[in-house]
């Protein structure tokens, strides 16, 4: 857990792709222990965000912390559980040795990895599956695949893009549930998604649209101020004050 | 950089060749079809061509030297037919049934016998070169034979061959280049398409997203390649010395040390071009990109002496030149790392290895 008490702490963060802008000053700070939504449309700088987080690209300006380490984040990331919104599961290789190769990739030994790759495959619902060729699996159980990759070695912080698209809702209310109890041990998990309904599991969310965030807090607490009845209608109405200002 | 990390990339590459039978199969059998269509088509003699004899030679003092020019004629790249009249005999060389008229005049030995210069008629197809100079070839060894040993030495030839002999056929001095060419497609392709592969799944953000450093990325699939290019050496080195009965005089483990070093330097060649395609299909197109400079530039086919002056400093920059080169002294020479020439060779290659493998390092970070 961080020292501060913040998992993520980012000020102004800007990131330019040629003449695209994907994040105009996005200051965030995610509390550590806590799930925390990322919500927004398509193009509003959720990976982006994560992909800085993770020292993958740098920002344009803008400064940020992730585990009290200033990006790129190099010592701590065995502490970081990442889900790219790509599959990324070698499709060629079997469900188990896609888990043993991050988990050797993040230092772990060959016996906690054995270990723990019953355990998180128990949770994903793939026991068994452990020496199928990973292009012998359906859709979803690929993504599921690629969540374990993320939770192998049991990261102080899980930062996860768009996790639940393609899981069916009896595995989403079950991923939830552990996503909970993960946050209870203290962990935390940031997670990007453009299903509204689903920030009603997070503790907190920041609604993003084009490269900004609109908002931030609980979820009650934005459709109070927005007074709007669910996020969906809160998030359009914080779009149009967004273009009317 | 750590070592763990570096072996568990290698290890799960060589794990993803080994689910992968296509491409394991593809891996032994590419190699050695080069090896043996180029090894047969470049490396085959010219056999059996066939020449009409158009013999009215009358003889000089109860000897007719025609017949014994004749007799001298050996070997299977001709097939002497023996005709009746020129004119018919150069009517079946323009029908494509015949390649070549050879014509001795009446006066043939009367003329040599008083000191008057005789002459054999040729009449050829020129439409491949290769069958003139065999033909050619043939006649020239013939004349030789016949006039040496007919008493006549104002000239005689003696061949002293400080390197390979007599009996070096083509396919003896191009063996070594071709192993080397195989080795260069394979290392390559396979390179560019791994890192490829790794792009187009998300992959690579994915491993950049663990303390995995791109250095140790490059080394482990570098590692891994090098476990395939030992197997592939071995293939193409096996079949060029057990299919074709290559004569050589020197080390082979030496020759195998060369490929390895080459096949690492592509490797790192392989995934630097990788950064330039999105995708499998743009990966392929580096093919001809990579092969058509390697076919006609580095001396495999042709001896570099044989390139134009202006393309030689080309040649140069291809590392296909100085692994071909180093191979040829090493198989065909003798020679070991002691001769200026391999040293600086493998000088180059080393070289080579150096600057792709920290360009791959470089230039893969910036996929991800």
């Amino acid at each position: 857990m961080a020292n501060s008490g913040l998992a993520i702490a980012c000020r102004k963060l800007t990131k330019r792709f040629g003449e695209v802008e994907a994040l105009r000053g996005v200051s965030l700070e995610i509390p550590s222990g806590v799930t925390f939504g990322l919500l927004g449309p398509n193009g509003a700088g959720k990976t982006t965000f994560l992909r800085i987080c993770l020292g993958l690209t740098p920002p344009t300006s803008g400064t940020a912390e992730v585990l009290d380490e200033k990006i790129p984040p190099r010592r701590v990331l065995p502490k970081i559980g990442y889900m790219p919104q790509d599959l990324a599961v070698y499709l060629d290789l079997t469900v188990g040795e896609n888990l043993a190769l991050f988990g050797r990739l993040v230092g772990m030994d060959e016996g906690a990895i054995k270990t723990r790759i019953a355990e998180v495959l128990r949770l994903v619902e793939l026991e068994g599956r452990v020496d199928s060729l990973a292009s012998t699996l359906s859709g979803g159980m690929r993504r599921r695949t690629s969540l374990a990759i993320a939770l192998l070695h049991d990261p102080d912080l899980l930062l996860l893009d768009e996790p639940t698209v393609g899981v069916d809702p009896e595995l989403r209310a079950s991923f939830w549930s552990y996503f909970g109890e993960l946050t209870k041990r203290g962990k935390t998990v940031v997670i990007t998604t453009h299903y509204m309904e689903e920030a009603s599991h997070c503790d907190l969310v920041a609604l993003m649209h084009v490269g900004r965030v609109l908002s931030r807090g609980p979820p009650a607490t934005i459709k109070e101020r927005a007074g709007a009845a669910n996020l969906d209608d809160a998030f359009l109405a914080l779009v149009r004050e967004a273009k009317t200002a | 950089m750590s070592l763990r990390r570096v072996l568990a990339i290698a290890r799960k590459a060589l794990s993803q060749f080994r689910h992968d039978r296509r491409t394991l199969a593809f891996i032994v059998a590419m190699p050695l079809l080069m090896v043996v269509v180029f090894g047969y088509t470049f490396g085959g003699q010219v056999h059996n061509v066939r020449t009409l004899v158009v013999n009215e030679d009358a003889g000089y003092m109860g000897l007719r030297m025609a017949d014994r020019f004749l007799e001298n004629i050996t070997g299977d790249t001709l097939v002497l037919v023996a005709w009746t009249g020129t004119a018919s005999a150069r009517a079946e060389v323009e029908a494509g049934r015949a390649w070549a008229v050879l014509s001795f005049p009446a006066n043939f030995t009367q003329n040599l016998r008083t000191n008057v210069t005789a002459t054999i008629g040729i009449a050829l197809d020129g439409s491949s070169p290769t069958i003139v100079s065999a033909v050619l070839g043939t006649l020239r060894a013939a004349i030789e034979k016949t006039f040496t040993s007919g008493g006549r030495q104002d000239l005689a030839l003696e061949r002293d061959f400080v390197y390979g002999s007599e009996d070096t056929r083509f396919i003896d001095s191009f063996a070594p280049g071709v192993v080397a060419l195989a080795v260069l497609m394979v290392t390559t392709i396979f390179s560019v398409i791994m890192v490829v592969r790794e792009k187009s799944g998300g992959m690579l953000e994915r491993l950049f997203a663990t303390p995995l450093r791109s250095s140790e990325l490059v080394m482990g699939l570098a590692l891994a390649l090098a476990v395939i290019a030992f197997f592939q050496s071995v293939v193409v080195l096996s079949a060029v010395l057990l299919l074709f009965q290559i004569k050589v005089v020197g080390s082979i483990p030496f020759a195998f040390g060369v490929l390895l070093l080459f096949g690492i330097g592509n490797q790192g060649l392989g995934i630097m071009l990788s950064s330039a395609a999105k995708n499998e299909l743009q990966a392929i197109q580096f093919i001809p990109l990579i092969l058509f400079p390697s076919l006609l530039l580095t001396g495999v086919f042709f001896p570099l002496e044989a390139i134009p002056s202006a393309f030689r400093p080309f040649s140069l920059i291809v590392p296909l030149t100085y692994a071909s080169d180093a191979l040829h002294s090493i198989m065909l020479r003798g020679w070991g790392v002691g001769q200026i020439p391999v040293a600086v060779d493998i000088l180059v290659l080393l070289g080579y290895d150096a600057l792709t493998m920290l360009g791959a390092a470089v230039f893969v970070r910036r996929q991800a």
